[in-house]
Order: C-alpha cells, then sequence, then structure tokens
C-alpha cells in the first residue's frame, strides 16, 4: 500500500514537469543459487537442496531532492529467506550543513564495517556474500542520526561519521531468537584513504537488553529459577538487562596494480551476561584480470565461553546443567576459507560463483557450500 | 555468446583508433584543473572547481567509445569499477553520480551553455564554443 504510494508519488513527480523535486529511482538485485556440497552440511541457510531463493534478493531506491541542501531517501528490500516480504531497509532524510557536514536521521546502517552500508549491493564488491565470521553478528539497522564530515587531511580523503540511536529488533542468540533492544547506541567510524590504501576503525557503545523465552519468563524462566534458589546475583550475572556492550573494529584495504586486499578484525562485548566477547576477523586477497577477478579469503570466529560464571557451581547441583549449557552455547571456534570468482560480463552485473568451507571445531564438524548467481545495479 | 564474439573485434577497434580525450568547461571558467582536480571532481570528492565555484560534471554514457577512455585515463579505473564505486554512494545516499548524456554533442552544448559546467569529449571534437581545460593523453 505504502509501495503504491510511492509510486504514485514518483510517476506524478516523473510527469508533472513543473515539479521542484527530482525523484532518483535506483535498484540493484542479486540473484544467487547455492547448496550445500554434502548430505548433512547445512551453511549459511542452505542445505543440499539447491536454493534459489535464499540469498536472492531486490531493492528498489527512490531519493527525492527536495532542493535547499535538504532529501530524503528510502530503499525498499526483499529477501528471498523471507518470502520476498518488502521492508524498509534504509528511510532517512539529508540535510547538507556545509559542504563537508551532512546529517542522516532515519533508519540507517549501524557502521559496524567497511562494507555494513552497502552490505546488500553484491555488485560493489568482488564476494558473493560479505565474510559472515565478521558480518553475522547481527543488528544491522539503527533508528537515529548520524553526522557525516568528509573532508582531506593533506593527501587523504577522510570521512568521519558519528552516530546516535537505538536498536530493537529480534536477533539470533546461541541459536534461539532473542527480542533484542540496544538503547543509546554512540558510536564513531573514521575512514581515511589515499590512492588505493584506505583504513578504517569504529568504535560503538550501547546498552543491550535481551530477552529470552527459556530464560527470561517470570516464573518458568531459568533467571526466576535461580533467584528462587537464593541464587539472584548468578542470575545477574547472566541476564543480559542494560548492559554496557561494544563494538570495536579495523580494517584496511588496498586496491592496487589490480591488486585487491581486505582485512578486518572485530570484538564485540557485552558485560556482566552470558554473552561471550566476539573476536572474528577476515583477510581476502584477489585480483583483477580485466573482467575476472578470482579471489581467496580465510575467516575465524574465536569465541570462548566464559565458563567461570558456572566455576563455583557444583556439577551435581540440579541446576548445573541449565546455566553450563547456556554459557557453553556461546563457545564457537571456526574457519572459514573461501574460494571464488567475479566476472564483469555486463555493464551493470557481475556473475559470482563462490566455494566455501567453514571448520568448525567446537562442533567437530565441516560444512561446504557452493553459491552462483548474477548481481546487478538499474 | 554472438553478441560477444561481434563486441571483440568492435571493442579492438575502438582501441586502436583510440583518441586523446579533452577535458572542457565553459570558456568563463577560468579555473586551473589538474588530472586529480578532475578525478576528485567526477568522483563527488570534490563539489567546486580549484576557484572555489561550483562544478557540475556531466557524464557520457558508457555506448560512447571516450567514455571508457576517460575513466582510464583520468580515474585510474575500468567502467564497472567506476559503476561499483558509484553504486556505494548511491545505496548508502551518500552521493549522486554525474548525469550521463547520450553523445559529445550533447557534452559540447551542454558545457557550452552552462559556466558551472565540467564535461569530456574525444580531442578532435573540441568546438570554439568550449575551453580545454586539459587534454589526457
Amino acid at each position: 500500500m505504502l509501495k503504491r504510494t510511492l509510486l504514485a508519488a514518483t510517476i506524478a513527480a516523473s510527469f508533472c514537469g513543473a515539479s521542484q523535486a527530482a525523484v532518483d529511482i535506483n535498484g540493484f538485485a542479486s540473484i544467487k543459487g547455492g547448496m550445500a556440497l554434502s548430505n548433512d552440511d547445512e551453511l549459511y541457510g542452505y542445505d543440499d537442496d539447491f536454493s534459489f531463493k535464499n540469498e536472492s534478493l531486490a531493492a528498489l531506491q527512490v531519493k527525492s531532492d527536495l532542493g535547499d541542501k535538504l532529501s530524503v531517501t528510502a530503499q525498499l528490500l526483499g529477501r528471498g529467506a523471507d518470502d520476498w516480504d518488502v521492508k524498509f531497509e534504509w528511510a532517512f532524510l539529508s540535510y547538507d550543513l556545509t559542504d563537508t557536514l551532512r546529517v542522516n536521521a532515519g533508519r540507517l546502517r549501524t557502521p559496524f564495517y567497511k562494507y555494513s552500508d552497502f552490505r546488500d549491493v553484491g555488485y560493489a564488491y568482488d564476494w558473493s556474500r560479505v565474510p559472515q565470521s565478521v558480518y553475522g553478528l547481527g543488528f544491522d539497522t539503527i533508528e537515529g542520526a548520524s553526522l557525516y564530515h568528509t573532508t582531506t587531511l593533506g593527501n587523504f580523503d577522510s570521512t568521519l561519521q558519528l552516530i546516535i540511536g537505538s536498536y530493537d529488533g529480534e536477533e539470533e542468540i546461541g541459536g534461539t531468537t532473542a527480542e533484542a533492544q540496544i538503547d543509546n547506541v554512540t558510536g564513531v567510524a573514521w575512514e581515511v584513504g589515499q590512492d588505493g590504501y584506505s583504513f578504517r576503525m569504529a568504535y560503538l557503545i550501547g546498552k543491550s537488553t535481551f530477552s529470552i523465552n527459556q530464560l527470561d519468563t517470570p516464573v518458568s524462566g531459568l533467571y526466576a529459577q535461580l533467584t528462587a534458589f537464593g541464587l539472584g546475583a548468578l542470575a545477574k550475572d547472566l541476564d543480559i538487562v542494560d548492559e554496557s556492550s561494544s563494538f570495536a573494529g579495523v580494517g584496511f584495504n588496498i586496491d592496487k596494480n589490480d591488486w585487491v586486499v581486505v582485512s578486518e578484525i572485530t570484538k564485540a562485548t557485552v558485560d556482566d551476561s552470558f554473552i561471550t566477547d566476539q573476536k572474528s576477523y577476515y583477510i581476502s586477497v584477489g585480483h583483477r584480470f580485466d573482467t575476472i577477478t578470482p579471489y581467496v579469503s580465510f575467516e575465524k570466529e574465536d569465541n570462548t565461553a566464559k565458563t567461570e560464571l558456572y566455576a563455583a557451581i557444583p556439577t551435581a547441583s540440579p541446576i548445573y546443567g541449565a546455566v553450563s549449557s547456556v554459557v557453553n552455547r556461546q563457545q564457537l571456534e571456526r574457519d572459514s576459507i573461501n574460494l571464488g570468482v567475479r566476472y564483469d560480463f555486463h555493464p551493470s552485473a557481475a556473475f559470482k560463483a563462490q566455494y566455501t568451507s567453514a571448520d568448525n571445531k567446537t562442533a567437530d564438524r565441516k560444512d561446504s557450500v557452493l553459491v552462483v548467481g548474477v548481481d546487478l545495479v538499474f | 555468446m554472438l553478441k560477444k564474439l561481434i563486441l571483440i573485434p568492435v571493442l579492438a577497434l575502438s582501441f586502436m583508433a583510440v583518441a586523446n580525450v579533452a577535458v572542457i568547461v565553459h570558456p568563463s571558467n577560468a579555473a586551473a584543473l589538474s588530472q586529480d582536480d578532475i578525478n576528485k571532481i567526477f568522483t563527488g570528492r570534490a563539489k567546486t572547481f580549484t576557484d572555489g565555484k561550483a562544478a557540475e560534471p556531466v557524464n557520457l554514457t558508457e555506448t560512447v567509445a571516450a567514455r571508457a577512455d576517460f575513466d582510464q585515463k583520468a580515474l585510474g579505473r575500468s567502467s564497472s569499477q567506476m559503476k561499483a564505486y558509484w553504486s556505494k554512494l548511491v545505496f548508502t545516499g551518500k552521493g549522486t553520480p554525474p548525469k550521463e548524456l547520450a553523445s559529445e554533442q550533447e557534452v559540447l552544448d551542454t558545457v557550452a551553455k552552462n559556466p558551472a559546467a565540467i564535461g569530456y569529449v574525444s580531442a578532435g571534437a573540441v568546438t570554439g564554443n568550449v575551453k580545454v581545460a586539459l587534454t589526457l593523453n
């Protein structure tokens, strides 16, 4: 319905020559098919049945320049994995305070990573998907405001972004869906580059509250039972109520003489909770041979469960099993290797194929997946 | 596939026939422009000429041969790399690529009329109604 209204407005604007508002419509799409390569393998939503739906997506963006340095942008995106239900991925207004200062307000991307802003626009990078070990944290969008400062420092181009806002949505925590809320998000991201080299750092903090049914239900939940056992302090050490949280990331990118090297290292923490410190990195190396860019990348996740939380509980205790299981589920050591290629076969489209093998040392299993597809912009 | 086979000789021909690219501005524009300044204007990193006046870059569509020459010589990237570059900015609300015109004649007309415009054409196409700011070899 909303979509139709937008469309109507767009059509009206484009037919009405006298209209002040210049409306730009752009879009992008990724049509991808993939499957896990063995019977029991499962990775990134693929199993051993070939799926065209899992990672395909299409988006339409409408940007209207309202004049006097004000513009409004809305991006509608439908993912195959969500049955193509269309959602507003971005919706914000922009105001240019000066030539170098811009304010964006509305629904924005959380600026965790180098590719956060355009992770869905496959055409903008060589991989079939952004490295999930690093980019799989969640909390990708935020409602708030952000200030961009772009300038040159000597020979360097510098982009500084300050952001405030909050997150409210569902996230997967330790294999279960949680109602997640992060309040008072405050962050800074800075990217500086020159002639094919760039460096980026980001730091964000916030107050996290995650509610998981089995743990948080007032009477039957784990925390309620611990409190009933006289272990209110332990419940507080485990639960996630208004806990200080942080995200730190650094990364660099080299694009020189047709070599493309990218790496990011990140760490996310939620204090006083069973959520462990999540440490991840990736490094990717590719080489451009005219229209064909093969690459190889390595990813690592290394999350050590906070076993000290239940160290004082005797193993014979009736709560030991429940508490240790919640804590231990945070343990994850996983290495992934990707081999892939991008082929620019068309001015607006790229064909890509990527093979991934993930070695989950914690669960002692290896999963591999192959995906092929086309990313395009229009 | 057939299309590709036809494209290869056409591309080869157009590369052999490569002409220098002339970056052109309005005759009244006195700003001195280096290749780096032009790069900044055409990648959206500078919004003004070196003298502080607003710059309005106009591009050629990919169907015109001078476009690939310009992308390579002035910006150091292929046309697909430039498209990837702009898609990062467009879909994050950070920028809008220069307007694309369908022919060198349209670029010449636009630049001749608009004191803020900056464009480019193959060197042989330059007329007296515009000023050559820099020739890229």
